[in-house]
């Protein structure tokens, strides 16, 4: 399995590179922004380790690239800075998952291996209605003007649900088979919290009632 | 604001607009005044003119027209105190003689009424003068009678009159500025102490404003002072993190070094173990102080968008735990913003949800909401929950990491810490599905 290995600091690629070539990847280390990108489009790797701190340039940088080139491989990041708005950034930018330094070699072998095991028969799978795009696996939304929102699992669920056939009218009764919450009785306001919260997203036009009968995906918007 | 384009100081600009203003309005008044003087003087003199003439036709209508009869001279002047003509077509009578070539065209022709006739006369005649003339018939004598006054006379007491009313305008405007400097510099004085107040702070003499501002200041020597305040705390904190870390640190370093240098010493398996244990120890200790140290508790001019935030990291932990279901049910507007600072409630939410995530099923649900002025966010999971008798140790202060529950560690710790911050308290209870349920209650402020 090859894996490249993005980080500057030469004694710890060195080590950790060892470690992973013992748990049977075939590594591959670069330490510059630039022949990461090319790396990474050139060759077929399995999996990334991306340290975010490099001499010259963030690894988000080369994330970003990748992604935008529709590279999908997936991209485990490392960085010294545990902050939560820089995981949520880190994941924005397309990582897959997130280690935060100094971590222990098993559990960057356990995660390589999960996110690996993930992404098989994993396929860009999109559901396209109207002017907009949802991105299956990373859960989120795509505007017609590239603005990507992200997306809670209900919130996903149900649009994923209504774009799946637009101008299909949904019964709440259906749409609420989507719904998971720890409330055992769920009721109908919720539904159409999440609706109410939808819109603001779509545009309140794009998710229509019908009064009575249920909510439907109007993709002519 | 286009007339002064930088105001230099309240006191200036007070000056440049109430003194001009000040003395617009005088010379205004001044002028007014001068009209209205004119005005009414002359109505005053046409109407005794009037009068006189209505009497002296009643003089010549009792005499039957005959002039010649009429007591004139002394006894008219003294009466009247002013010039008259009368003419008949048998005699023109003029008093005093020396106005003659001024009534003398009026006597012949013009119109009847009040008029104003201009001319560079001699010495002993006035240049300008008011005249009221009125022509009449008694039986078929026309008679023809001006009364008038010298005009020049009358314009000379009335300049007098207004060049004393510009004196005393003067005057006023001259007390005018005095209050106005006199009020500006007393309402100037609390700044005054303010600045005073302020220098010593710089030099180090007081520690903290203790100055009587008055009501328009109070918020800003209150919120200099909150700044202070905040400000020395979080140089205590830091010393007080900078002290722990340096003790926690050094000696772990001391051990692993020593060994690292001592050539002669074989680096077996449980050498190593210890080593690295006690960079463990290092790291551990390195990052729960990095972590108190950043949050920033309660601030001016901060706040955070809950709904935002809490959409990322619910996606974000959505997609490291990617079998698990991540949850929000709040009716907040997505606009709505909170007065927290923003990492604050990141590192809030995103420990309770991380926590959450990690012993939970399936369902992680997360709750925004506002009740009677306080924010609640209340985090629930559908795991295995925790014991009853240890609910209260959870995320305490004060229990090494080591000694806390595993997983329930560091994170919530934190997070009881920066609630604490702003006021709020934390506490655990069971769900509904039997998960642990955090509550955070943080009043308003």
């Amino acid at each position: 399995m090859r894996l490249l290995l993005v980080e500057d600091d030469r004694l710890l690629a060195d080590g950790l590179a060892r470690q992973l070539e013992k748990a049977g990847f075939s590594v591959d280390i670069t330490s510059m922004v630039r022949e990461a990108v090319v790396l990474g489009e050139q060759e077929d790797y399995r999996a990334v380790v991306l340290d975010l701190g490099l001499p010259d340039g963030s690894g988000l940088e080369v994330l970003k690239k990748w992604r935008a080139n529709q590279i999908n491989l997936p991209v485990l990041i490392l960085t010294a800075r545990g902050d939560w708005q820089d995981k949520v950034n880190g994941l924005k930018a397309g990582a897959d998952d997130y280690l935060a330094k100094p971590f222990q070699t098993e559990e960057l072998i356990a995660r390589l291996n999960a996110i690996v095991r993930r992404s098989e028969g994993r396929v860009h799978s999109v559901v396209k209605a109207g002017r907009f795009e949802l991105d299956e696996n990373r859960q989120s939304l795509k505007l017609a003007d590239g603005t990507e929102h992200t997306l809670t699992g209900t919130e996903f669920r149900l649009l994923r649900c209504l774009m799946s056939r637009p101008r299909h009218v949904f019964s709440k009764e259906q749409l609420m088979e989507q719904l998971y919450n720890l409330n055992d009785s769920p009721s109908e306001n919720v539904i159409e919290a999440y609706i109410r919260r939808l819109r603001k997203l779509v545009g309140p036009d794009t998710i229509a009632t019908r009064r009575g009968q249920g909510y439907l995906f109007n993709d002519t918007v | 604001m286009t007339l002064f384009k930088k105001p230099v100081s309240v006191k200036g600009t007070l000056l440049v607009l109430l003194l001009p203003a000040g003395i617009g309005l005088m010379v205004l008044a001044w002028l007014v005044h001068g009209l209205l003087l004119d005005r009414m003087a002359r109505e005053f003199v046409e109407s005794r003119l009037k009068d006189e003439v209505a009497f002296l036709e009643h003089q010549i209508r009792e005499s039957g027209g005959r002039i010649d009869t009429l007591q004139t001279g002394d006894y008219f002047q003294e009466v009247f105190h002013h010039s008259f003509a009368i003419q008949s077509p048998f005699r023109t009578l003029i008093s005093p003689e020396s106005w003659t070539p001024l009534l003398m065209p009026l006597l012949e022709s013009g119109p009847d009424g009040a008029t104003q006739v201009d001319r560079r006369g001699s010495a002993d005649s006035p240049s300008s003068i008011l005249a009221y003339r009125a022509s009449f018939r008694i039986g078929d004598t026309p008679i023809v009678v001006i009364v008038s006054e010298d005009l020049g006379a009358l314009k000379r007491s009335q300049a007098e009159l207004h060049a004393w009313t510009a004196i005393v305008s003067i005057l006023l405007i001259v007390l005018l500025v005095a209050v106005i400097w006199l009020g500006i510099t007393l309402s100037m004085r609390p700044v005054v102490t303010l600045k005073a107040a302020l220098k010593r702070l710089q030099d180090g003499e007081i520690s903290r404003i203790a100055v009587q501002a008055p009501e328009e200041f109070q918020p800003l020597v209150q919120q200099l002072n909150q700044l202070l305040d905040s400000l020395d705390q979080r140089l205590e904190r830091s010393r007080d993190a900078l002290a722990n870390l340096s003790h926690s640190v050094k000696t772990p370093i001391a051990a692993t070094r020593q060994i690292l240098e001592d050539t002669s010493r074989p680096l077996d398996a449980p050498l190593r173990h210890e080593m690295a244990a006690r960079l463990g120890d290092i790291d551990k200790q390195l990052e729960a102080e990095m972590r108190r140290s950043r949050f920033a508790g309660p601030q001016v001019g901060k706040s955070a968008y809950p709904v935002k935030q809490a959409r990322d990291l619910l996606w974000m932990l959505g997609r490291l735990y990617p079998e698990k279901s991540f949850e929000l049910s709040s009716e907040l507007m997505e606009e709505r913003r909170w007065p927290l600072e923003e990492h604050d409630l990141n590192e809030v939410l995103g420990n309770l949800l991380d926590n959450a995530g990690k012993w939970s099923e399936k369902t992680v649900e997360l709750s925004l909401l506002e009740e009677d002025g306080r924010m609640i966010m209340r985090v629930e999971d559908d795991g295995p929950g925790v014991h009853s008798e240890s609910v209260p140790s959870l995320g305490v202060r004060g229990l090494r990491l080591d000694e806390q529950t595993p997983g329930h560690g560091l994170g919530l710790a934190i997070v009881r810490e920066i609630t604490e911050r702003y006021g709020g308290t934390l506490t655990f209870d069971t769900g509904a599905r039997g998960g642990l349920r955090a509550l955070i209650d943080i009043p308003w402020t």
